[in-house]
C-alpha cells in the first residue's frame, strides 16, 4: 500500500469524526493485515504499549500537575498583582498587565490553554469592568498565552523532541529569546491600541508596591527558576525537573500559602490525565503506523522527492512553515506535531536544517494555530470567558496574531534568535 | 440506569487516573532523591515508564467517557441526516473494530509472555502489559456506554464545535 493511500484513507476517517488517534491506528491494522497476513496483528499490542511507555514523555503529566496545583493555591491572582505593580501606570494597564503576567506564568507553566484558562478567568471581568471590549479582553489574553509555549517549561516542546529524537533541554533554551521577544512585541501594540481607544492607566507606579507584591509572588516565581536552571544546568533532566516542580508547586500551594483548593485541585488533576492520555494514545498509534511507515521509507522518500525539486533551505523552511500554519487551523497543536514532524524530519536534516531551530519555529507556528479558528483551543477558552464570538474577537486578534507571525518570521530566517543562548549554553 | 452506570464508571476511571498520576509523581521524586543520596534505584525509569502506560489506557477510556479525543466533527456536521449517520455508524464500527483486535491480540500476546518479568525487577511483565486487553476492553464500555448519545447526535443535526478533544 502507497503511502498516498494510507495518507488518503487517514483523511478519510478523519473527516467522518473517527478520532485522530484511532484513525492512525485503524489505518495502520489495515497496513499491516495487508502486507504481512494477520499474524502481525500480533505486534499491534505490543507497539501499542512500547509506544506509550516513552521516559521523556512522563515530563507532561508531570509539568501539567505541577502547573494545576500552582494554579489551584492562587498564584495566578499574586502573578497578576505583581504585573499590576510593574506595568500599572502605563496605558492600557490591565492588557500590559496580561501579557506581563503571561510572561510570568509561562515559566511554570507548559500549556497555552492552562495559561489562558488561569488568568483570563482573573482578567477578563477586570478588563470588562474597566471598559475594554469583551473582544479585546479577550484577544489580548488569548494571544499572550502563547507566550507559555515558547518559554520554557513547554509541553509542545517536550512532544516536539520526542518525536524529532532531539534535546529538549536545548528546545527549552531556545525558546528564552523568542519568547520574551514577543511579549515585548505584543505589548507595543497594545500600547497602541490603548492609545488610540484612550484606554485607563490602572495606579501610579510605587517602588513599595512592587516590593509587597513581589515578596507575595517570589516564591511562584523563583522556585521554577530555580528548576529550571537545574535542567539547564544538567543537574537534573527535564523529567526529574518536572517531578521537583510538582513537589515544589505542593510545598508552595500547603506550607507556604496554605491556600490549595483541593476541590479545583481534584478537577485539574483529572483533566490533566485526561490530556496526558489523548496526547499518549495518539502517541502510541503514530508509532503504529510509523513502523509502517519506516518500512516502505516514505518519510526518506518524501525527503528525497522534495530535495530533488530544491535544496533551498530557506524555500523549503517557508513550504514548512505553510504546511504547519494551515494545519494549525484545523488541528490541535498536539496532533499535528505527532502527525507531521516524524514525516518531515528526515526532510529537515537533508536541507541541514537544526532540528533544535526547526523546533523552535514548529512551536511558534503551532502557537499561532491555537489563535486561527475554526480549531483555535486557546482562542476558544479566552471567548468563553468573555462571552464573546470567536469572529468578532478575531477581527482585533488579528493585530496579534500579525505580531506572532512577525515573530515566527524572525525565528525562521535569523536563526540566531532562538540559537545564540543554545550555543552561549552548550557550545 | 444507564445514566447511573455512566457516572459509576466515571468515578472509578477518575479515581484509577488520580492515583496513577500522584503514584508517577511520588516515583520520579523518589528516584531523583535516592540517586542525590548516591542510592539509585534501579528500577525507577522501567516502573516509571510503565506507570505511564498505565496513565494512557485508563485515561483514554475515562477520554472516550468524556468524549475528549481529539477529533474533527466538522465536515459530518455539515451532511444531510442519512449520509450523516451512516458516517457515524462507520466511524463508530471503525473504533469499536480496532479496541476489539487490540484487547484480542492484546490477550494473546499476554499468554505468550507469561513467565516473563521486567529488566530491572520481579515484576511479571503479565502484570505491566495487562493495561493493554484491560485498557482496550474499558475503552470499548465507554463508548458503548455514550453510544446512545453518539447516535442522538448523529440523527439530530447540531451545531457542533469544529474540534473535539483537549489541545495543550
Amino acid at each position: 500500500m502507497s503511502a498516498l493511500v494510507l495518507f488518503i484513507a487517514i483523511l478519510a476517517l478523519i473527516a467522518i469524526n473517527v478520532p485522530i488517534a484511532i484513525a492512525l491506528g485503524v489505518v495502520a491494522v489495515v497496513a499491516m493485515v495487508a502486507s504481512h497476513g494477520s499474524e502481525a496483528l500480533l505486534n499491534l499490542p505490543l507497539v501499542m504499549y512500547t509506544g506509550a511507555t516513552s521516559f521523556p514523555l512522563i515530563a507532561i503529566p508531570l509539568f501539567i500537575l505541577a502547573g494545576a496545583i500552582m494554579n489551584a493555591s492562587g498564584i495566578s491572582r499574586r502573578l497578576v498583582a505583581l504585573a499590576s505593580a510593574l506595568l500599572g501606570f502605563i496605558r492600557g494597564a490591565l492588557a500590559m498587565v496580561s501579557i506581563g503576567a503571561s510572561l510570568f506564568f509561562a515559566e511554570i507553566s507548559g500549556s497555552a490553554v492552562a495559561d489562558v484558562a488561569a488568568l483570563g478567568s482573573i482578567l477578563i471581568p477586570a478588563m470588562k469592568r474597566k471598559g475594554y471590549s469583551k473582544e479585546f479582553a479577550a484577544a489580548v489574553v488569548s494571544s499572550s498565552a502563547t507566550l507559555a509555549v515558547i518559554i520554557p517549561p513547554s509541553i509542545p516542546m517536550i512532544l516536539y523532541a520526542a518525536m524529532a529524537d532531539t534535546s529538549v533541554v536545548k528546545l527549552f533554551v531556545a525558546g528564552i529569546i523568542p519568547g520574551v521577544l514577543g511579549g515585548l512585541l505584543l505589548m507595543a501594540v497594545s500600547y497602541w491600541f490603548a492609545v488610540k481607544n484612550d484606554f485607563p492607566v490602572e495606579q501610579a507606579f510605587q517602588l513599595k508596591r512592587v516590593w509587597t507584591t513581589f515578596r507575595e509572588a517570589a516564591w511562584a516565581l523563583l522556585l521554577p527558576l530555580i528548576i529550571l536552571g537545574g535542567i539547564f544546568g544538567g543537574v537534573v533532566t527535564a523529567t526529574e525537573g518536572a517531578a521537583l516542580a510538582v513537589i515544589a508547586a505542593l510545598l508552595i500551594g500547603v506550607v507556604i500559602y496554605r491556600e490549595l483548593d483541593w476541590t479545583h485541585l481534584k478537577q485539574a488533576m483529572i483533566e490533566g490525565g485526561i490530556q496526558t492520555a489523548v496526547v499518549m494514545l495518539l502517541v502510541a498509534a503514530s508509532a503504529l503506523l510509523g513502523t509502517y511507515l519506516t518500512e516502505i521509507q516514505a518519510p526518506q522518500k518524501l525527503a528525497a522527492a522534495v530535495a530533488q525539486l530544491t535544496d533551498n533551505r530557506y524555500l523549503v523552511l517557508a513550504l514548512l512553515n505553510l504546511l504547519f500554519l494551515v494545519l494549525g487551523l484545523f488541528l490541535h497543536s498536539a496532533a499535528a506535531i505527532i502527525l507531521v514532524v516524524p514525516v518531515v524530519m528526515p526532510l529537515v536534516q537533508t536541507v541541514g536544517i537544526d532540528p533544535v531551530h526547526f523546533g523552535l519555529i514548529v512551536t511558534v507556528n503551532l502557537g499561532i494555530g491555537q489563535q486561527t479558528p475554526p480549531v483555535a483551543s486557546v482562542l476558544m477558552t479566552a471567548c468563553s470567558i468573555a462571552k464573546s464570538d470567536i469572529w468578532e474577537t478575531s477581527k482585533v486578534n488579528v493585530y496579534f496574531i500579525g505580531v506572532l507571525l512577525l515573530v515566527l518570521i524572525l525565528v525562521t530566517y535569523i536563526p540566531a534568535i532562538p540559537m545564540s543562548l543554545v550555543h552561549v549554553f552548550y557550545g | 440506569m444507564l445514566a447511573r452506570l455512566h457516572r459509576a464508571f466515571e468515578r472509578v476511571l477518575e479515581w484509577v487516573v488520580i492515583v496513577l498520576l500522584l503514584l508517577l509523581a511520588l516515583e520520579v521524586v523518589l528516584g531523583v532523591v535516592y540517586r542525590y543520596l548516591g542510592n539509585p534505584i534501579a528500577w525507577y525509569d522501567e516502573i516509571a515508564s510503565v506507570l505511564l502506560a498505565w496513565v494512557t489506557y485508563y485515561g483514554a477510556a475515562l477520554a472516550a467517557l468524556k468524549r475528549a479525543h481529539i477529533g474533527v466533527p466538522g465536515f459530518i456536521a455539515a451532511l444531510s441526516a442519512r449520509p450523516r449517520l451512516a458516517a457515524v455508524l462507520f466511524g463508530e464500527a471503525c473504533v469499536l473494530t480496532f479496541f476489539a483486535l487490540l484487547a484480542w491480540y492484546g490477550g494473546r500476546v499476554l499468554q505468550l509472555l507469561s513467565g516473563d518479568t521486567l529488566a530491572t525487577v520481579d515484576l511479571p511483565v503479565l502484570v505491566t502489559q495487562s493495561v493493554i486487553p484491560l485498557g482496550a476492553l474499558l475503552f470499548i464500555a465507554a463508548e458503548l456506554l455514550i453510544l446512545p448519545e453518539t447516535l442522538r447526535d448523529g440523527r439530530r443535526h447540531r451545531r457542533t464545535a469544529a474540534a473535539d478533544g483537549v489541545d495543550l
